[in-house]
């Protein structure tokens, strides 16, 4: 076996005047403005065992082993609910129970989020895109380099990164940089404490 | 309820015409909206064949629901092979296979076995459901 997961958990939580900072999870800035909508976007096809239309309403909802396969992600839940706009883009939907979200990040690198509860949001004001996915509910990404907790995570996907408050990291370690560090003190700083 | 039923044949004379035993082509249902937009089409409820069965129920060959804004624009289109529509309550079922397209095309459904209950426009799917969303062009942001 030649990787060992060592643990060093950091706990980005609120002290003094930085309590409540959100982590954030990659190098890119949010709510940059829209460049012109150009490229064609392939649809988000779902599957699931029934559905109902309440037209009413303008919502539709997906019940029972739900899949999603959208471009820039797949998603599986038991329960989904759209919202259907009199106009425009869809621009809110909300997936319950048992969430399982993977997509690969702006880096290439496979991301797996789990959840009880996660809400697409989308908007444009004033040129700038604004596409969210919020995760609640023992919300959870793991990738190849940590596994992240907080509560809520959201997944910024007109930047495609992710930020949360009171992000809790676990990273990954090879085995030979983990049996030289073995028996290290936990870090209590509320600095990112990345693996050496 | 201002539903309107018309049951159309078109023979070489091109006069509706309803054949012996209830039996029409061409049947056409349709609502309005209620006042003050009373001459606004709601839903349209269609069929090439329509063979009336006990109890008010009607069994509809290729059947086609469509439902407009108060706009006119078309908002739902639906398709069936077949389906029993109940005029008394207002339902049309099938445990056969429905496609639909919802917002000019941005939106379609599939799956076999439905409902459409149209004092509420309701509609369920039952099994094998399959769905395509086409969202607009990507929006990328501005490095």
């Amino acid at each position: 076996m030649k990787i060992l997961y060592a643990i060093v958990i950091v706990v980005l939580a609120g002290f003094a005047a930085r309590a409540q900072t959100n982590a954030e999870v990659s190098t890119i800035a949010t709510n940059q403005p829209a460049a012109p909508a150009t490229e064609p976007r392939a649809p988000t096809v779902i599957h699931s065992e029934s559905w109902v239309l309440d037209n009413a309403a303008r919502q539709t909802i997906y019940r029972g082993n739900v899949h999603v396969d959208d471009p820039q992600m797949k998603l599986t839940c038991a329960w989904l609910v759209v919202d259907l706009p009199e106009s425009g883009h869809i621009n809110h939907i909300v997936a319950e129970t048992n969430v399982v979200i993977d997509f690969v990040d702006d880096k290439g690198q496979t991301n797996h989020a789990t959840s009880d509860r996660a809400i697409y949001d989308f908007n444009v004001k004033d040129s700038v895109t604004n596409e969210t996915v919020t995760l609640t509910g023992n919300a959870r990404v793991e990738n190849a380099q940590y596994t992240g907790t907080g509560e809520p995570i959201v997944w910024d996907r007109a930047n495609n990164h992710f930020t949360s408050t009171n992000f809790t990291m676990i990273f990954r370690q090879s085995l030979d940089n983990a049996l030289h560090k073995t028996n290290s003190p936990p870090a209590t700083t509320n600095e990112l404490a990345a693996p050496k | 309820m201002a539903f309107i039923f018309l049951f159309l044949t078109f023979g070489l004379s091109g006069r509706a015409q309803q054949k012996a035993g209830g039996h029409a082509n061409n049947f056409i249902s349709t609502e309005y909206y209620e006042a003050p937009h009373q001459q606004q089409m709601k839903t349209r409820l269609s069929g090439a064949e329509a063979q009336p069965l006990p109890g008010g129920l009607l069994d509809i060959k290729n059947f086609k629901l469509e439902t407009f804004t108060l706009s006119g624009q078309p908002e739902i289109t639906a398709s069936a092979p077949e389906c029993v529509y109940d005029t008394i309550n207002e339902t049309a079922s099938s445990p056969g296979h429905l496609q639909l397209d919802y917002g000019a095309g941005k939106f379609y459904v599939e799956g076999d076995g439905f409902l459409w209950r149209q004092t509420n426009s309701f509609l369920t799917i039952s099994n094998h459901v399959r769905s395509v969303i086409k969202m607009s062009p990507e929006n990328k942001a501005a490095p």
